[in-house]
C-alpha cells in the first residue's frame, strides 16, 4: 500500500531506563569481575566487600527507577515471582528481574563470610548487631564451605543481567538500532568494560595495595581489549545503519551527526581512554592520574552509550 | 476456527472522528488525556494543486505474532484462540515494555489519575480500577454477543469492516484474500490483522 511515513523517537523509556540499563549492566559485571578474581587470581576480601556492595546499590538504583515508574507497583509481585521463568520465557524483563534478583542474594551470601570478618562493616552501628548474631555466622561458615559455588551462581546471573540488558531493547522489532544480534553482544562488552574500569579505580584510590599491581594490569589489558572491540562493534553498526531500513537510516542521522555521541561517547568515552591505556599497557605511567582518568571516561561513556541508543531508536510509522 | 480481522476503506473514511467516540464511550478511554484506542490521523499529501487530504485510522493490529505480547512479563497481554489480543488489567504492572515493543503505536498507559478522573466522570458506570497500558479489544466483550466492534458499527462511511479471515465467503475474508486490503509494515514479522485499501491509486 502506499504509505507517508513518518519518523518518531519514543519518550516512553529516556533517561532513568538509561541509568536502569547502565547500572543494571555495572553493577553485575562489578560482581561478577571481583568474585571472578577472588576465585581464580588472588582472594581479596576488601575487593569482594568493595564489589558486592557497591554493585548490590547500582543493581538496587538501577531496578529502583524502574519500580517507581511502573504504573501499578503491586502488579511487581507478578515478576518477583520465581515461577515466572517458566510462565513468560519469552519476556526478558521476566529474565533480568530474575537475573538481578538472584545474583543479589547469592552476591551476599558469596561476600558474607568476608562481611562478618570486616572490621568496617562490624563497626557500622546497626549492621554490627545483625553481623554479631550467631545465626548469621553460622550461615557465614556455610557459605564459606560452598564458596565456589556460591561465586558461580552470582557469576552466572551476573552474566545474565549484563547480556539481559541488551536483549530487553533488542526485543523491540520496530527500532532497527535495537532489534539487532549487536545489541547484547555492544552491552555486554561495555558492562564488563565499565566494571573493570569502576574496579581499577577502586583499587588505586581507595585499596591502594602494592600487591595488586598484577591485578591492576591484568584489568588494564583486559579493559583495552574490550575497548578495541567495542570500536569494531559499533563500526559494523555503522556499516549496519547506513542503508537497509528507514528506521536504522534515522537513527544513523540523528547518531552520527550528535556532537556528544561522537566526541563525548567515541571520542572521549572509548578513544582517550584506549590511547591512555595502550600506553599504560606499553610502556607504563609513572603516575595513576592517567589510569583515573580512563576510568572515569569509560564510566562516563558507559552511560552515553545507553543514554544516545535510547534516544535515537526511530520508529517507521506508515501515517 | 474464528480468525477475526478488520479492513479499513481508506477511499470512504470521511474524518468524522465517530470512531474515536463511539470507542471512547464504549471502553471508557481517557480522553481527557488525548488517549484513545483508535486514532483518526489527517493528513495532507502531496504539493502544489495536487494536494489529497488523507485520513487514517489506527489501532491495535491483533497481531498473529505480537511482540507487546512475548515482552510482557507478567502475562498481562494474552491471546484469545479467535485472534484478539486482550489486556488483563489486575496482572499488568505497567512496565509499558508492550508500548515500545508494538510497531502500530497502539498501546497508551492508564494512570492512576486517568482512573480518578473516569470515577468523576462516568460515576458509578467506571469499569477502570487498575492503572494498565490499555490497547484496543476489538469490542471482545461485543463481538462475544454477535455484534460488531463499536467503531464499526458507528462508521457512516462504512470504511470499517469487520469479519473472519477463517470464514472464505466473509467480505473481509475475500478483500484480505484479493490483496486488495494490505497489511502495514508486514516486513517486521508480527503477521497484522487490520489491513487497508489504498485511496491514493484511485486518486491518481
Amino acid at each position: 500500500m502506499d504509505v507517508t511515513m513518518n519518523y518518531y523517537t519514543q519518550d516512553i523509556w529516556t533517561w532513568w531506563f538509561a541509568i536502569y540499563l547502565y547500572f543494571g549492566g555495572l553493577g553485575a559485571a562489578t560482581v561478577t569481575v571481583a568474585f571472578l578474581t577472588d576465585m581464580y587470581m588472588k582472594q581479596h576480601k576488601e575487593l569482594v566487600l568493595w564489589g558486592a556492595i557497591s554493585g548490590i546499590i547500582m543493581l538496587s538504583v538501577g531496578s529502583g527507577l524502574l519500580f517507581w515508574h511502573l504504573l501499578d507497583h503491586f502488579a511487581v509481585i507478578h515478576v518477583l515471582n520465581p515461577l515466572v521463568w517458566i510462565l513468560k520465557p519469552d519476556a526478558w524483563i521476566a529474565w533480568g528481574t530474575q537475573f538481578i534478583l538472584w545474583m543479589m542474594i547469592w552476591g551476599v551470601l558469596y561476600a558474607l563470610p568476608y562481611m562478618v570478618e570486616s572490621r568496617f562493616l562490624t563497626g557500622i552501628p546497626l549492621l554490627k548487631t545483625v553481623l554479631g548474631w550467631p545465626i548469621v555466622h553460622k550461615l557465614a561458615a556455610l557459605c564459606q564451605r560452598f564458596h565456589k559455588l556460591l561465586g558461580w551462581l552470582s557469576t552466572v546471573n551476573g552474566i545474565g543481567t549484563a547480556v539481559y540488558t541488551g536483549l530487553v531493547i533488542q526485543s523491540f522489532p520496530a527500532v532497527a538500532l535495537w532489534h539487532n544480534p549487536g545489541v547484547p553482544l555492544l552491552f555486554t562488552v561495555s558492562a564488563f568494560s565499565t566494571a573493570l574500569a569502576f574496579l581499577l579505580l577502586v583499587l588505586t584510590l581507595v585499596i591502594k595495595r602494592e600487591e595488586d599491581h598484577h591485578i591492576r594490569v591484568f584489568y588494564e589489558r583486559t579493559d583495552l581489549m574490550l575497548i578495541a572491540t567495542e570500536l569494531v562493534i559499533l563500526f559494523s553498526f555503522f556499516q549496519y545503519m547506513r542503508a537497509g531500513s528507514e528506521s536504522a537510516f534515522h537513527s544513523a542521522q540523528l547518531l552520527w551527526n550528535d556532537w556528544g555521541w561522537m566526541i563525548g561517547f567515541i571520542g572521549f568515552g572509548l578513544i582517550v581512554p584506549f590511547m591512555l591505556e595502550l600506553k599504560g599497557v606499553l610502556k607504563g605511567w609513572s603516575s595513576h592520574v592517567p589510569i583515573v582518568t580512563a576510568s572515569v571516561l569509560v564510566l562516563v561513556g558507559g552511560y552515553l552509550l545507553r543514554h544516545y541508543f535510547m534516544y535515537t531508536g526511530v520508529y517507521a510509522q506508515p501515517w | 476456527m474464528t480468525h477475526y480481522a478488520m479492513v479499513i476503506d481508506l477511499n470512504t473514511c470521511v474524518g468524522c472522528n465517530a470512531c474515536m467516540a463511539a470507542c471512547a464511550m464504549e471502553n471508557q478511554t481517557p480522553v481527557w488525556s488525548n488517549r484513545w484506542r483508535t486514532y483518526v490521523h489527517d493528513k495532507e499529501i502531496g504539493t502544489g494543486d495536487s494536494v489529497h487530504r488523507r485520513f487514517f485510522p489506527r489501532l491495535c493490529n491483533h497481531c498473529d505474532n505480537p511482540p507487546c505480547m512475548s515482552v510482557c512479563p507478567t502475562g498481562a497481554t494474552y491471546k484469545l484462540d479467535n485472534g484478539i489480543v486482550l489486556v488483563d488489567d489486575e496482572r499488568c504492572m505497567g512496565c509499558q515494555a508492550c508500548a515500545m515493543a508494538c510497531p502500530y503505536a497502539a498501546r497508551y498507559p492508564i494512570t492512576y489519575s486517568d482512573i480518578d478522573a473516569g470515577e468523576e466522570f462516568y460515576g458509578s458506570d467506571a469499569q477502570r480500577h487498575h492503572p494498565t497500558v490499555d490497547k484496543c479489544s476489538f469490542c471482545a466483550h461485543r463481538v462475544v454477543q454477535g455484534l460488531e466492534p463499536a467503531c464499526v458499527e458507528t462508521c457512516v462511511g462504512n470504511s470499517r469492516m469487520f469479519g473472519d479471515l477463517d470464514d472464505p465467503e466473509d467480505p473481509v475474508a475475500k478483500l484480505v484474500a484479493s490483496g486488495v486490503a494490505r497489511p502495514l509494515l508486514p516486513h517486521i514479522g508480527t503477521g497484522p490483522n487490520v489491513f487497508y485499501i489504498n485511496d491514493l491509486e484511485r486518486r491518481g
